[in-house]
């Protein structure tokens, strides 16, 4: 796999994003601001689900979801530039992979969320007791997919280019 | 020697309290990143969700009711206020004179002011709004400059690293 890596890392697109005066800052700043505001949204439905700002009613959230697929958009292109740029460095670190299944656990605990209790928010029932752990889970999956990507830079143990 | 800011007195505080010899074990800096970007999720979700609700996002939302979220802003923003004071007794030189950290800090004071208005002049009438109706415009104004202030913090904390001559945009760093 890494000389599949190398050859990634040679391409003309891989060495301008590292070696580029301003693009790899560029990069960061718009994942930064993808996964604040789709971390930010998921956070949100979670603390609802689970019980918190409870006059609010649950399927109106639905409102916040164009922002969270912007975030998502937005993370995701920048995300695919930083693996160009430093493929072997994210592709041979097992955190890089918990960061991945967690924050996609999470965006398919919104969508259960959304399919599950939004109709029952949505004909002015109380949620069941069992929403309280779904909110739970989508906390916890976010906060611990957010935290496996800032562990990143400080668990990786293959570096092919600097 | 600075006449402002007395780094050495800083840096010999940072050592002296065991900070600079704690942020520089093995993971104490990679758990003190990972606590103030959870407080900054924390901060985005609830501040800034609710800044997004005030422009006319997610509506039928009761706007008050959403603000309940907000002690966990509160509670995002000292897990920042302490891990960021860890961070610039650790290396001070490098954050104190970093126009963006400088740029953040202006960032976050405006943030604050503007949260004094929004609590003076606004969340009162607030209460009074719709879930339904749009928010009148003072209280768009302010979640405006609240939610333009929290993104420009993110984008400045970002910069902090970025370790590349400033003269390109800095107009205050002089030549």
């Amino acid at each position: 796999m890494n000389s599949v890596f190398a050859w990634i890392e040679q391409t003309p697109l891989s060495v301008f994003i590292r070696e580029d005066f301003y693009f790899f800052f560029v990069v960061l700043i718009f994942h930064a601001l993808g996964m604040a505001l789709l971390v930010g949204g998921g956070l949100l439905i979670g603390f609802r689900t689970a019980g918190l700002a409870k006059q609010a009613p649950l399927h109106k959230f639905r409102g916040f979801f164009p922002v969270m697929w912007l975030g998502l958009t937005l993370a995701v292109i920048s995300g695919v530039l930083l693996l160009i740029s430093y493929p072997a460095k994210a592709l041979t670190n097992p955190v890089f992979a918990v960061k991945f299944v967690c924050l996609i656990a999470a965006g398919l605990m919104v969508r259960e969320i959304a399919r599950r209790f939004f109709p029952v928010a949505a004909e002015g029932r109380e949620l069941p007791p069992s929403a309280r752990w779904f909110g739970l889970a989508t906390l916890v999956l976010w906060i611990a997919g957010v935290t496996a990507g800032k562990f990143l830079p400080y668990t990786h143990h293959v570096l092919l280019v600097s | 020697m600075d006449p402002i800011i007395d780094i050495p007195a800083l840096e010999r505080f940072g050592i002296e309290t065991g900070i600079f010899g704690l942020m520089n074990s093995k993971w104490a800096w990679p758990v003190a990143e990972s606590v103030h970007f959870l407080g900054l999720n924390l901060l985005m979700c609830s501040v800034g969700m609710f800044d997004l609700r005030m422009l006319g996002v997610g509506r039928g939302i009761p706007i008050m009711e959403l603000h309940k979220l907000v002690k966990f802003g509160i509670a995002g923003w000292i897990m920042c206020a302490i891990t960021g004071f860890l961070f610039v007794m650790t290396a001070p030189g490098q954050y104190l004179y970093n126009p963006a950290f400088q740029t953040k800090m202006m960032l976050m004071a405006t943030a604050f002011a503007n949260m004094v208005v929004f609590y003076a002049t606004t969340a009162e009438a607030l209460k009074s709004t719709p879930a339904s109706e749009l928010p009148f415009t003072r209280a768009r104004l302010i979640a405006f400059v609240s939610l333009g202030c929290w993104l420009g913090v993110i984008t400045c904390g970002r910069l902090i690293t970025f370790f590349r001559p400033p003269y390109h945009w800095c107009f205050w760093c002089g030549a």
